[in-house]
């Protein structure tokens, strides 16, 4: 557990600041996600997903859980707790291991508005109003890039990974 | 809208779900569709999405603050890992189960059926998970289930000999198999002398109590335990917290009864 949080806090700790603006809660989310963590690493499976996409996971999850609380925004439903997440032994239906170089591979496929979008959304951390008022575009617009690209980087890292064999080496359930 | 046009809708739908843009409309829609066998939900859009995210913030990330970073592993100080096997003796449970502190109903029963059954088994191998320990706040997990379980039975733990300050209260779903301990005043420990350990009985499903693991109290004050069974429990009795020496493995000599809540 402490390699992990050597290895990932910095990666939570920033996917916390994104989606949350009150300071307490950043840090609640924090500890949070390292206790979901610790309560599901025996379902982390190194070749459905990579450690940080794993982490990045379970972040983004609390994460955006305490800004919907923040802004008070209707709840689709309560995001999945982490023991739901599939166990070693069943088959996986997906594997989006989120290699660095696939993931790059996949973004720079998109086209280039959606690239932008992109860019706007996870790495400027803009929300969608933001990116259309930068952009020009129709919020409409926005949202269905966003979705779509979403999907298509989805498809295209399956198409990468579904002929490699994957190759566990993990600090979660060791 | 044929199967594949249902299909590619509520993937869209879910991706915005993902990317928390979903309007009202959509929010229905996507639990209209939620429900149809046709769509099926899997995680394979959250963990690219997750995966996109750290791309990009592989360049921007930056360091936890250090008081952060303190609290943090304060606050996980608690999390054990699991001792390779507890073996659990039988004199120290029938001395456990017939406490005279405790008129326990089921003690004498259940000491029968221990002596019976150890007269022929070997003592009981668990290999238990382990249990955290989480420093309040936050005790999130807990109010969760304190809001969803319909079943939720409830507690009071009570110290004994040397642990008499101690006060607490276990909760606990049958039905999600999962209950929180919130422990005040028991006393900091040295994992490296000795540890605490949990102990769950629940006569229908074994004479033999179940061991919940061991775990840590990393700080004065309270915490909030997670109750990490490794096998179903249905009916609990008791939860008994005994001290252990490190990696929880009991040895009746050495057995420190610390604190029981009994039946509800």
């Amino acid at each position: 557990m402490q390699q992990c949080i050597t290895k990932y806090s910095g990666l939570v700790w920033s996917i916390a600041r994104r989606y949350v603006k009150n300071h307490t809660c950043v840090e609640d989310v924090v500890q949070e996600t390292f206790t979901d963590l610790w309560k599901s690493a025996n379902r982390y499976d190194p070749a459905v997903a990579s450690e940080s996409t794993f982490i990045g996971m379970l972040a983004r999850r609390r994460a955006i859980d305490f800004a919907r609380k923040e802004s008070r925004r209707p709840q689709l439903e309560p995001l999945p707790e982490a023991e739901s997440l599939p166990q070693s032994s069943a088959q996986p239906t997906f594997f989006i291991r989120g290699e660095s170089g696939d993931v790059v591979a996949a973004i720079k496929d998109l086209p280039e508005e959606t690239r932008q979008i992109f860019s706007l959304h996870f790495d400027e951390g803009m929300t969608h109003p933001e990116i259309s008022e930068k952009t020009g575009l129709p919020l409409g617009t926005v949202k269905t890039r966003l979705r779509r690209g979403l999907i298509e980087v989805r498809n295209k890292l399956r198409q990468a990974e579904s002929g490699e064999a994957a190759q566990p080496s993990n600090s979660i359930n060791s | 809208m044929n199967d594949h046009d249902i299909r590619n809708r509520f993937e869209e739908l879910e991706a915005g779900g993902i990317l928390g843009d979903l309007d009202a409309e959509e929010i229905k829609e996507w639990e209209l569709l939620s429900k149809d066998p046709r769509c099926k939900r899997d995680f394979s859009l959250e963990l690219t999405a997750a995966a996109i995210e750290a791309e990009f913030l592989q360049s921007r990330q930056s360091e936890l603050p250090q008081n952060v970073k303190e609290k943090l592993r304060t606050g996980i100080a608690g999390f054990v890992a699991p001792a390779p096997a507890n073996v659990v003796s039988l004199p120290a449970w029938r001395r456990i189960l017939s406490a005279p502190q405790f008129a326990w109903g089921i003690a004498a029963a259940l000491a029968i059926l221990l002596v019976a059954k150890t007269l022929f088994e070997e003592p009981q191998s668990i290999h238990p998970a382990p249990l955290a320990g989480v420093a309040l706040p936050p005790s999130e997990a807990k109010s969760q289930l304190m809001r969803k379980a319909r079943d939720l039975k409830e507690s009071d733990f009570g110290g004994l000999a040397d642990y008499g300050k101690m006060t607490g209260k276990v909760i606990w779903s049958d039905a999600l198999q999962e209950g929180y301990m919130t422990l005040t005043n028991l006393p900091v420990n040295d994992p490296a002398v000795k540890q605490y350990q949990l102990w769950i009985v629940d006569p229908k499903r074994d004479e033999k109590p179940v061991d919940g693991g061991v775990f840590d109290i990393p700080a004065t004050g309270t915490v909030v335990v997670p109750i990490r069974n490794p096998v179903a429990v249905n009916d609990p009795q008791a939860f008994v917290i005994t001290m252990e020496q490190p990696g929880g493995v009991v040895v009746s000599k050495q057995q420190v009864v610390v604190a029981i809540a009994k039946a509800y």
